[in-house]
């Protein structure tokens, strides 16, 4: 206190919150400085090169050629309505039994909950690539799904899981649960230990069952979580590469392929169209921040 | 963002791709053990006289241990004997890889990240040159004698009249066939001898029949199985124009329709990568397989099937115009800009443009048919060899070779072959062909316009 009333005496031009308020900011560029260069810099950059087509060093100002081409490409269409497939079949599923399995962890009197809460949060420490690649060997033709499932009789012969459509894009949304279930699961379980066990003390009291409790307390409480945990897998979902890349190499076909493994493609298999990909990658940055805008509308009550 | 995203991952990747690649460094004999080797990342001073470079290291990027790498580790030890203190450091890279590679380094501009020497497939060579002219030297007044490669093979890396690429191997197509299997099931190599698809189907079929091995694998999609069977009967994907020729390409839907027989009848069994398609006929899964001959070397890798291997050439499509004949793949060298040229220039003149000795060795080991005209020559064609059996397989092949038709492929060669790949899995499930291969060709002409 004494010092800071000194130096307001120095330099009287300063108050004590204008004086705090200039600390914040300093403090705050450094780390506003960085998000400039490394996020909306290379948004803008990314939206120059945008409008630019050519190949290589060799690229020339094309205005708005590659947003009208990205309109009238049926490769690409296909890759979005591949790609929410993912997110409408893959998210709900993952998030709420993300939930079930954090509620049921969250009990005290279960046995054993660290090590479930180990083994279910245990895939995401896994690399992306290489569980995509084991999941790969997992579903090939003479691989393990196949050898158990006609072991058990329940198939005669083998199904080409990843050379048919519907089972590649199967496998690519089973790979997704497996991989981040536990991810969520974790955050729903801090969430869970921030309420406070007397408000379920107090509804028991009242005469609420278990289910009510859950829809009634954990549920409203949890909001911001679920809804922090909704754009993360949405916005993840979105982006998804690894998976398409390395477990079904989009196959057959483009029929298992998401935007973004689109997206590597043109920039960078066969003759390159970084103009292009760039469109694509700007036109997916638009859907990302319109579907965070609307679940924050949605969820976000305060 | 997203672009940012792509640019960082692409370049962790490269790292990445570089630091984990297998590297085999191939050391000159022990005298110079004492000399301490110069850093693989280093390039070498140049040396004071122009003409005879001394030591030095080179890099090279190629794929396939049992074909190129091989190849690549035999010339290093054939030029090291000339040229004492060499090095070569040979990063093993995915063809898929290595084209990621060079797109990311010419777009971002950064020439630094390239070996001295980068393998490259033939179908790939004129795209990648024209895309990039500033990545690769031209190799026209080096020294090295095009004229003694085959014209056609040489054409494949050439630009506007300049060679950018030393041919390397040849990619004619072969029937390669358990001889075992098929006389347990009553048959020879000779039946297989000028067949066309669907007799080569019957015959398929009587094989699964009595001994449960279909005859081929390939990857699912079957685009390489079109490619080669359209140029067998010499069409190409692309008219003279360089327009796409897919819709209405009647040799196209012929090749189509055997494709969808040889699935529906078991005798090819689709897989879903590389891998599993090299374990298929090296595990005894399937009784064969048909490739670019450079598949010998990873069909030899199987030394408990030695003896019980022949080479047929391939059938035919039942069409006016179709052959036997055809080719697959095949690769050659490309000299980058970042690259200590006059050692890499010099070594590649002493080895794959100028050693009989080399393509003596690396013929009946990987099968690595010589596009160069002076090895074509050697005796080693000749020999019987014991792994098929005593047939005398080089010399058939340099035969088949000699009757492939020349097609064009052009620019957009692989965006032409994916296209239809796609068009293949959408008739697999069920969609008509005709309206299949419309769809493909205006994806196509949208891809190139």
């Amino acid at each position: 206190m004494q010092m800071s009333e000194r130096a307001i005496t120095r330099k009287p031009k300063l108050s004590l919150a204008q004086k705090r308020g200039l600390t914040g900011w300093a403090f705050l560029a450094v780390a506003a400085g960085l998000i400039i260069w490394m996020n909306f810099y290379p948004m803008v950059r990314g939206f120059y090169i945008a409008l630019q087509s050519g190949v290589g060093a060799n690229m020339q100002f094309a205005g708005d050629l590659n947003f009208r081409r990205l309109f009238a490409d049926p490769q690409f269409r296909q890759t979005i309505s591949t790609t929410f497939l993912y997110l409408v079949v893959q998210v709900p599923i993952m998030l709420l039994t993300a939930l079930a399995l954090a509620s049921m962890l969250n009990n005290r009197n279960l046995k054993g909950r660290g090590i479930f809460r180990t083994a279910i949060f245990l895939p995401c420490t896994v690399g992306l690539v290489a569980y995509a690649l084991v999941f790969r060997q997992m579903f090939a033709f003479d691989g393990l799904i196949n050898t158990i499932l006609i072991n058990v009789g329940i198939l005669e012969t083998g199904h080409n899981w990843l050379g048919t459509a519907w089972s590649a894009r199967l496998v690519i949304i089973l790979g997704l649960l497996w991989r981040w279930t536990g991810f969520n699961m974790i955050f729903y379980l801090a969430g869970l230990q921030n309420i406070d066990r007397s408000i379920y003390e107090a509804a028991r009291i009242d005469g609420a069952n278990p289910f009510q409790q859950f829809w009634k307390i954990t549920i409203p409480l949890l909001r911001p979580v679920i809804l922090l945990t909704a754009i993360m897998s949405t916005n993840g979902t979105l982006q998804l590469l690894d998976e398409s890349l390395n477990l079904t190499m989009g196959g057959p076909g483009i029929t298992s392929r998401t935007m973004a493994h689109q997206i590597f493609a043109t920039a960078f298999q066969g003759n390159p169209n970084i103009g292009y990909a760039s469109a694509m990658a700007f036109v997916i940055f638009v859907m990302v921040a319109v579907l965070a805008l609307l679940q924050m509308k949605v969820g976000d009550k305060r | 963002m997203k672009k940012f995203l792509a640019i960082v991952l692409s370049v962790l990747m490269l790292v990445a791709l570089v630091a984990c690649g297998a590297t085999t460094t191939t050391e000159t004999p022990p005298v110079e053990a004492e000399t301490p080797a110069p850093t693989p990342a280093q390039t070498p001073d140049e040396d004071e006289e122009d003409d005879e470079p001394a030591g030095g290291t080179l890099t090279v990027w190629c794929w396939d241990p049992t074909f190129n790498i091989f190849a690549m580790e035999e010339a290093a030890r054939i030029y090291a004997e000339m040229n004492p203190g060499f090095e070569l450091n040979i990063v093993d890279m995915a063809w898929d890889d290595i084209q990621i590679a060079l797109t990311t380094a010419a777009t971002a501009g950064n020439l630094d990240v390239l070996p001295d020497i980068v393998l490259m497939q033939d179908n790939a060579f004129q795209m990648n040159v024209i895309n990039f002219p500033e990545l690769f030297l031209d190799l026209t007044n080096s020294g090295i004698p095009f004229n003694e490669f085959a014209a056609a093979k040489a054409g494949m890396s050439m630009v506007n009249g300049n060679n950018f690429g030393v041919p390397f191997d040849n990619g004619t197509t072969i029937t390669a066939l358990r001889t075992d299997v098929l006389e347990e099931a009553g048959y020879t190599m000779e039946d297989f001898e000028n067949v066309t698809w669907n007799e080569f189907i019957e015959l398929g079929r009587s094989v699964l029949a009595q001994t449960g091995m279909p005859l081929l694998a390939t990857e699912a999609g079957g685009g390489d199985y079109i490619a080669f069977m359209l140029q067998s009967a010499g069409v190409s994907l692309f008219n003279a124009d360089g327009s796409p020729n897919i819709a209405d390409n009647a040799a196209l839907i012929e090749a189509i329709n055997v494709y969808l027989e040889l699935v529906e009848s078991g005798v090819v069994l689709e897989v879903n990568n590389w891998d599993e398609y090299i374990g298929s006929f090296v595990n005894g899964t399937v009784a064969g397989t048909i490739a670019g001959c450079w598949i010998l070397g990873s069909v030899q890798s199987a030394d408990d099937q030695a003896g019980n291997w022949g080479v047929m050439s391939i059938p035919r499509l039942d069409i006016p115009g179709g052959t036997n004949y055809s080719n697959w793949g095949g690769s050659s060298w490309a000299v980058t800009s970042n690259a200590n040229a006059e050692l890499a220039i010099d070594f590649l003149r002493h080895t794959f443009a100028g050693s009989t000795e080399l393509y003596e060795v690396i013929l009946p080991a990987a099968g690595a048919l010589s596009t160069w005209a002076p090895a074509a020559n050697s005796t080693v064609y000749a020999e019987p060899q014991p792994f098929f059996g005593g047939q005398a397989v080089f010399a058939d092949i340099v035969r088949f070779s000699g009757n492939v038709p020349a097609i064009t492929t052009g620019v957009f060669f692989y965006e032409a072959r994916d296209a239809v790949g796609f068009a293949v899995v959408d008739i697999l499930g069920g969609a008509d062909i005709e309206q299949a291969l419309q769809e493909a060709q205006d994806l196509l002409v949208f891809q190139i316009g």
